[in-house]
């Protein structure tokens, strides 16, 4: 009985073909073709000669690498921090009993998820405009003119500045997938919880924390590879500059490949990210230790 | 529960203006840019240099509309973008429907394998790939046409929506197909008139979450588009910003314009694209 709605093989391949030719063409091919890139020194698309290890030495030896590297896990680092605990912070808020206008709430802190990496550039860019950016508004009508800076444009403070739109666009993104969890929380937990008189810090840290790890894994996965490969903020904003102050990998191994046309030594940088956001994927799941095998699952769907 | 009762009305209200107040706050600041760049639409340049944050003259002041659409860049770049957005949304629910449909129903050789060939996008960056992309893509003459970025984006997009619809051909019972096959349907007959009209909620999701990802798209764009008349509109912005920086007003109204269609839609379908974040996020 359970065979009859089952096709035969031919009309399966029939249907499942066109879409695994479409990832082993668009996806897998040029995933591998990346690693055989890396040993190559190109000077034209059509002119390349094999060089072996010579772009992983050139890699060691790369000041600029390594700012990027930096500059990526500073932002890592902070949107971990920024991002999770913001989202955190106000999913605890807003799934507690007094919360209003919840969905409200929600629905404005989810728009900027939906706005692009260049339009949420652009419009930073002029939130911190040294002329009439909102902020140096603001600090003005505070009567602190003298705190006015060119914020993305000295290399002291870049970073600090260039960081701030990519915590704040994602907040809504975990805050989502954090809340959705908190609401599988049985409601009696925290009714016991009342009755033995714990507060709200430590029914957060006691109760929620622990009852909704897995999914802050995830969250944290996410945010991972999110920053390794940030690369369209930063163009829209500083595009690396000044100097390479504010760059990135992904933005590093773009400007060598399209702009310098190097492109065997532009994915020799591409699989330098590879490698850095397997490790940190590894070390986030040995740290969180335990509930992982949960968290690895949603990531692979 | 006593103590709770003798705390009276004022420290209930305490109690909620505290909790309140941090969402509160955080979701004004995830509009006020926007809004920020509305009012702005409205003001010439030597309004808006004399008061970065006063409301416009009028709002009936559309030269800046009128200047930015009559620019052959942001029309063109919005039609290019829409073009391509329609395809891969079409091959992408067709695709998911079909893949998901076969993953979620039959244990057959290689489903493990299809699925995580599926979940690859996940764990390879898309950076990785840009370069030889561009060489392949380049190579088989696939470079530099209006059509060149819709193959990669449906592969991005696919990961997630086959994902959804396996989880939601799950909880559709098999008796469905069973009685269609009995009274002589085909197999193909039977997806597409059956199955497919009681699928469809799931794939409007599919369809909402992945129009923001095609409306926004960047990076395949960036390298395979070089002629200027096929840009779409990230990429149009990204290049173009050097011809009015002097005029703040009109590069905000090019911005603003550019996601106009991105706001109705989400305007109307908030709720959807939540749920379907939700569902997609932490059902695994």
């Amino acid at each position: 009985m359970k065979d009859c709605i089952r096709p035969s093989k031919r009309t399966m391949l029939f249907y499942l073909l066109p879409g695994i030719a479409l990832y082993l063409f668009v996806f897998i091919l040029p995933a591998l073709m990346a690693i055989g890139l890396s040993l190559f020194k190109f000077s034209s698309i059509k002119n390349f000669t094999f060089i072996g290890l010579k772009n992983y030495m050139l890699l060691t030896r790369d000041t600029n690498v390594w700012l990027a590297l930096k500059n990526n896990l500073f932002l890592v680092a902070v949107s971990l921090v920024g991002q999770i605990g913001i989202a955190f912070l106000l999913a605890c808020l807003m799934t507690s009993r007094s919360a209003g206008l919840v969905n409200a709430f929600r629905t404005s802190i989810y728009f900027p998820v939906t706005l692009s990496a260049v339009v949420i550039g652009y419009v930073w860019k002029f939130v911190f405009d040294y002329n009439y950016g909102i902020l140096a508004e603001i600090l003005r009508a505070l009567g602190q003119a003298d705190a006015i800076q060119p914020w993305l444009a000295q290399s002291s403070t870049v970073m600090s500045f260039v960081c701030i739109p990519l915590i704040w666009q994602y907040v809504g993104f975990h805050l989502v997938i954090i809340m959705s969890a908190m609401t599988t929380i049985d409601k009696g937990v925290f009714e016991m919880a009342d009755i033995d008189g714990a507060n709200a810090l430590q029914r957060a840290r006691y109760i929620t924390f622990p009852l909704i790890r897995g999914t802050l894994i995830t969250c944290a996965m996410l945010c991972v590879s999110a920053n390794m490969k940030v690369f369209d903020h930063i163009m829209a904003m500083t595009n690396g500059g000044p100097g390479y102050a504010s760059n990135v990998l992904a933005l590093y191994a773009y400007n060598v490949s399209f702009k310098q046309t190097n492109m065997g030594y532009g994915s020799t940088i591409s699989v330098l990210i590879l490698v850095v956001t397997t490790i940190l994927f590894v070390l986030t799941s040995r740290l969180t230790s335990l509930g992982n095998g949960r968290a690895a699952g949603s990531l692979a769907g | 529960m006593k103590k709770r009762q003798n705390n009276g009305a004022p420290a209930r209200a305490l109690r909620i203006t505290l909790v309140n107040f941090l969402p509160f706050v955080y979701a004004v600041t995830c509009i006020i840019p926007i809004v920020w760049l509305f009012i702005t639409t409205f003001k010439s340049m030597a309004e808006f240099s004399v008061s970065t944050f006063a409301l416009p003259k009028s709002f009936f002041n559309f030269d800046n509309y009128a200047y930015v659409l009559n620019q052959i860049h942001l029309p063109r770049a919005m039609f290019n973008t829409a073009r391509i957005t329609v395809i891969v949304l079409v091959l992408v629910l067709l695709l998911a429907f079909i893949n998901g449909y076969f993953i979620a129903r039959f244990r057959f050789k290689g489903r493990g394998l299809l699925k995580g060939l599926f979940a690859c996008t996940l764990v390879i960056p898309i950076h990785a790939i840009l370069v030889p992309t561009y060489i392949l893509f380049s190579r088989i003459g696939l470079y530099n046409h209006w059509y060149s970025t819709i193959l990669p984006m449906v592969c991005m997009e696919l990961t997630v929506s086959i994902f959804l619809v396996t989880n939601y051909v799950q909880s559709i019972p098999r008796e469905m197909e069973e009685a269609a096959a009995i009274d002589g349907s085909s197999f193909s007959s039977t997806l597409f008139r059956i199955i497919l009209p009681v699928v469809k909620p799931v794939l409007v999701t599919c369809g909402i979450i992945s129009f923001f990802h095609c409306w926004n798209e960047f990076p395949f764009s960036l390298i395979l588009f070089s002629k200027e008349e096929y840009y779409t509109l990230s990429l149009s912005l990204m290049r173009f910003k050097g011809e009015y920086t002097t005029d703040y007003p009109r590069i905000m109204t090019t911005i603003f314009v550019s996601i106009i269609p991105a706001l109705l839609v989400y305007i109307a379908f908030s709720k959807q694209i939540i749920n379907g974040m939700m569902a997609g996020a932490v059902k695994g």
